[in-house]
């Protein structure tokens, strides 16, 4: 006579499930095909134009304009993440089952990450054809790495928060993308200044600047500082916006 | 043995009375049948047991484990299957049993047994390798039910489990759930008083929120006055004596 259902699994082994399905779910539908290629497509290119230009070997071409691709990248990753699950009422399937909501969150979240990193990935033919042209500091290349890594985990964090709020795809797009904007372009100097300009007073973009802004931080990674303050700067963030996403949950169990 | 015990439960959404102040209680082994019209606070009351919705007042036990403060537990000995079978369309139908019973805690052994057991049992084994969304609605809902089974549960929550079914699925599922129910609470849901007629031990008739009768459908029929009556001539006499109008209702199909 069946007693219990079934054992209860290590919370490890449950939010991998989550994950795997979740990366699988990206490879079922051609739009990661296209979302990969459109991403490979416009930050390479943006590259190999500077690098023909300059005739340097080095990747802070591709660095300089990656958060702003990301702008529209990291919501298009993480639209879906639960808004899908609500349009289709999958939601209540996923939800019934035994799981933890960290482990369905944190499953759902590493999934975005694992696609991210694996469409970064595709650019390392770069450093491959910089290090047989040239003599690239691979050090800084791979610190430059790191804070790509960094500012997608944030930025994907925010995206997969935002998805919970809506059973709209196209909103959770939008409401990402200005989560986005205002985490990049807080850090442009040009808008620090308008903002502040607007707000003599109160110097609102300078506030925001070294407040919110993702960029200072991303920079310094780029330049080839990493520091634990930086780090724990995306960690930390990162960490909110995925408990932000707990709390979105517990409130649609009422 | 009581399994699951509803006591004094009362569900609102705002201004609207989803479910108000139902009790039942659910033995094992038996299978009840919950029936009622679209919007009658059926799936509302099984929407709480799964653990997906909090009541508003009252409490809901599975198997001794209170459904909000064990809510985990609670989920580990339950087989769900949702109103209106929610699947992942994108995925292949053995990739989704297998999915379901990992995050249900098979491994190894254990979930090449479970998924051999519910292919058989609900006779999805043709299909494996073919998209969900290509399937037709009499084989999700099959899928539906297998992926409730895949880890044996002692309880089984079915929230309208025949739709879709053609008339020699509904025998199927019959025959199913007659060889389920020896070891199981099963408490389902459904419209068609037909199902309920067929395959329940007790029937619990709910309407507008409120639980009208609850019994064997002699005894339901005794009490409404219309002793030999059938479950169909019950429901209407119970519906029409001991309800007042009045707009209430919950949000499930």
């Amino acid at each position: 006579m069946p007693e219990t259902g079934a054992p209860s699994p290590g919370r490890l082994s449950s939010t991998w499930v989550v994950t795997a399905r979740e990366l699988g779910s990206y490879f079922d539908s051609p739009i990661a095909y296209v979302y990969a290629t459109a991403f490979l497509v416009l930050s390479c290119g943006a590259f190999m134009n500077s690098f023909f230009l300059a005739s340097v070997a080095d990747m802070s071409a591709y660095f300089e304009s990656l958060p702003f691709l990301l702008i529209l990248f990291a919501p298009a990753i993480t639209m879906r993440t639960w808004s899908e699950e609500r349009a289709q009422q999958t939601f209540e399937l996923i939800v019934t089952l035994p799981l933890r909501s960290a482990e369905l969150i944190v499953g759902k979240y590493l999934a975005a990450l694992l696609f991210y990193l694996l469409i970064l990935a595709g650019s390392l033919p770069l450093v491959v054809m910089l290090v047989w042209l040239g003599d690239p500091d691979l050090g800084l290349i791979a610190a430059g790495y790191l804070g790509a890594a960094c500012l997608g985990a944030l930025l994907l964090a925010g995206g997969v928060f935002v998805s919970s709020l809506t059973r709209n795809q196209v909103v959770a797009f939008v409401l990402g993308a200005a989560l986005a904007c205002l985490f990049v372009f807080s850090g442009h100097a040009a808008i620090v200044e308008v903002v502040d300009g607007l707000t003599p007073s109160w110097q609102v973009g300078t506030r925001l600047y070294e407040s919110v802004s993702v960029l200072p931080h991303y920079q310094a990674f780029t330049g080839g500082l990493v520091g634990l303050g930086h780090l724990l700067y995306f960690g930390l963030l990162s960490g909110f916006f995925l408990w932000m996403n707990e709390l979105a949950l517990r409130q649609s169990r009422m | 043995m009581t399994v699951i015990d509803v006591k004094q439960v009362t569900k609102t959404y705002g201004d609207l009375v989803a479910v108000d102040d139902v009790s039942l209680a659910v033995g094992r082994p038996e299978v009840v049948g919950f029936v009622g019209p679209n919007g009658a606070g059926k799936s509302t009351v099984l929407k709480m047991l799964s653990t997906f919705a909090l009541p508003t007042a009252g409490t809901l036990t599975v198997d001794g484990l209170d459904v909000v403060e064990q809510a985990l537990e609670v989920r580990r000995r339950i087989g769900y299957l949702p109103g209106d079978t929610p699947l992942y369309h994108e995925m292949r139908v053995g990739d989704f049993l297998a999915f379901v019973a990992r995050a249900r805690g098979l491994r190894g052994g254990d979930l090449t047994a479970g998924l051999d057991r519910v292919v058989d049992l609900c006779d999805v084994g043709e299909v494996t390798h073919r998209s969900i969304g290509q399937c037709s609605t009499g084989f999700r809902q099959r899928l539906g039910l297998a992926a409730a089974l895949v880890h044996d549960p002692p309880v089984l929550l079915l929230d309208e489990p025949t739709h879709g079914f053609d008339p020699l699925q509904v025998m199927a599922f019959r025959d199913l759930l007659t060889e389920l129910k020896s070891e199981r609470a099963i408490l389902f849901s459904t419209h068609i008083i037909q199902d309920v007629e067929a395959i329940s031990d007790r029937v619990l008739i709910i309407h507008q929120g409120r639980l009208l009768g609850d019994g064997p459908v002699a005894s339901l029929a005794t009490a409404a006055g219309a002793p030999g009556a059938g479950l169909e001539d019950t429901f209407a006499r119970l519906v029409r004596t001991r309800t007042q109008p009045r707009g209430t209702g919950g949000p499930d199909a």
